[in-house]
């Protein structure tokens, strides 16, 4: 093989190598992880599940917010969900709102769910589940609390029927009306 | 006449009502397929290597879909709908994703290239074989190999 040809396979080598190492680095440094407790919430706009128009995180700043990741197929959900409602009538009257995002999900499905459990409050579809990728829910369900500044009191990843995360989820409710 | 009328409507409903529930006679996919094609949403695996409840739905409702004589083009349209392209295991072949397709082909036919390359170049670099019953050596070299097993006989 002559030495200009053994050169350029060697740089084609060592390119496609660069290559993956840059493929591998992008991939890394765009992985979606879970935003932390103290910092803003990522902001969306997400289309209602039930009757028109879109909800936009950014136009509730000034109210707390409970953010509830869910899904007709997720069995803890069904539990969780009598909970949050119960919640939702609690918390209502001073402000708090509360926002249901329904993720990876058949917006047929969650209606017929929404309906089952007699859920009130507001449900915004996330069929593709862009916006839970970038809240780095890895199961639902998963519940962030925001305060008044949109900013992430506390991240109960699970469902709000474990016993630790009723007394948790008061507390970061009381925390976000303070704030 | 209306009364021969609803008469009418009444006898195709009571006909119609059995081949309703009869689904697709001819089914124009099946779910084993489909299975291989679309993404579990939560465990990025194929439907048919996940049994997660969001892949059980997603099953329920390609059912439903075959059993209403939807073709499979038109249950990954719908599922790319709700759940986005990234449903579908295999990329589109548009866009940016069509690299995901060229790039092995370019990949396997560059190295066939760079092989038959050195193949060829080390083919002609090698040394042309002796001539069939010559000794290979030079005429004044054969000489005195002579002499010398001249002297030795």
């Amino acid at each position: 093989m002559s030495r200009r040809l053994k050169l350029g396979a060697q740089l084609l080598a060592l390119g496609c190598v660069a290559g993956l190492l840059a493929l591998l680095v992008w991939k890394l440094a765009h992985q979606e992880h879970a935003p932390k407790v103290g910092t803003i919430a990522p902001v969306f706009t997400l289309r209602r599940l039930e009757g028109a128009g879109k909800v936009s995180l950014a136009s509730l700043r000034g109210k707390p917010v409970v953010l509830n990741f869910w899904a007709s197929w997720c069995i803890p959900c069904k539990s969780e969900a009598v909970v949050l409602e119960r919640d939702w009538a609690r918390y209502k009257g001073r402000g708090v709102v509360f926002l249901g995002v329904d993720d990876k999900d058949f917006a047929s499905d969650a209606r017929r769910f929404v309906a089952a459990h007699g859920l009130t409050f507001t449900m915004l579809e996330d069929g593709s589940g862009s916006v839970t990728g970038r809240y780095g829910v890895a199961q639902v369900p998963e519940t962030y609390v925001l305060n008044r500044q949109g900013r992430i009191v506390a991240h109960l990843a699970g469902p709000l029927t474990y016993p630790r995360f009723a007394g948790e989820f008061r507390q970061a409710i009381a925390k976000a009306e303070a704030a | 006449m209306i009364a021969r009328l609803l008469a009418v409507v009444a006898a195709a409903l009571v006909l119609a009502a059995p081949a309703a529930a009869a689904g697709c006679a001819r089914p124009r996919t099946s779910l084993a397929y489909l299975e291989g094609q679309v993404m579990c949403p939560i465990c990025h695996t194929t439907l048919n290597q996940s049994d997660s409840a969001a892949a059980v739905q997603i099953e329920n409702v390609i059912r439903a879909k075959i059993a209403k004589c939807w073709t499979a083009q038109q249950i990954e349209t719908l599922l790319v709908a709700n759940y986005g392209p990234a449903i579908l295991a295999a990329p589109p072949h548009k866009g940016f994703d069509l690299l995901a397709w060229w790039l092995p082909i370019a990949g396997v036919l560059g190295g066939a290239l760079v092989l038959a390359a050195g193949v060829w170049r080390w083919s002609r670099g090698r040394e042309p074989e002796p001539a069939a019953g010559g000794s290979g050596l030079d005429e004044e070299t054969e000489r005195r190999l002579d002499e010398a097993l001249a002297r030795f006989e």
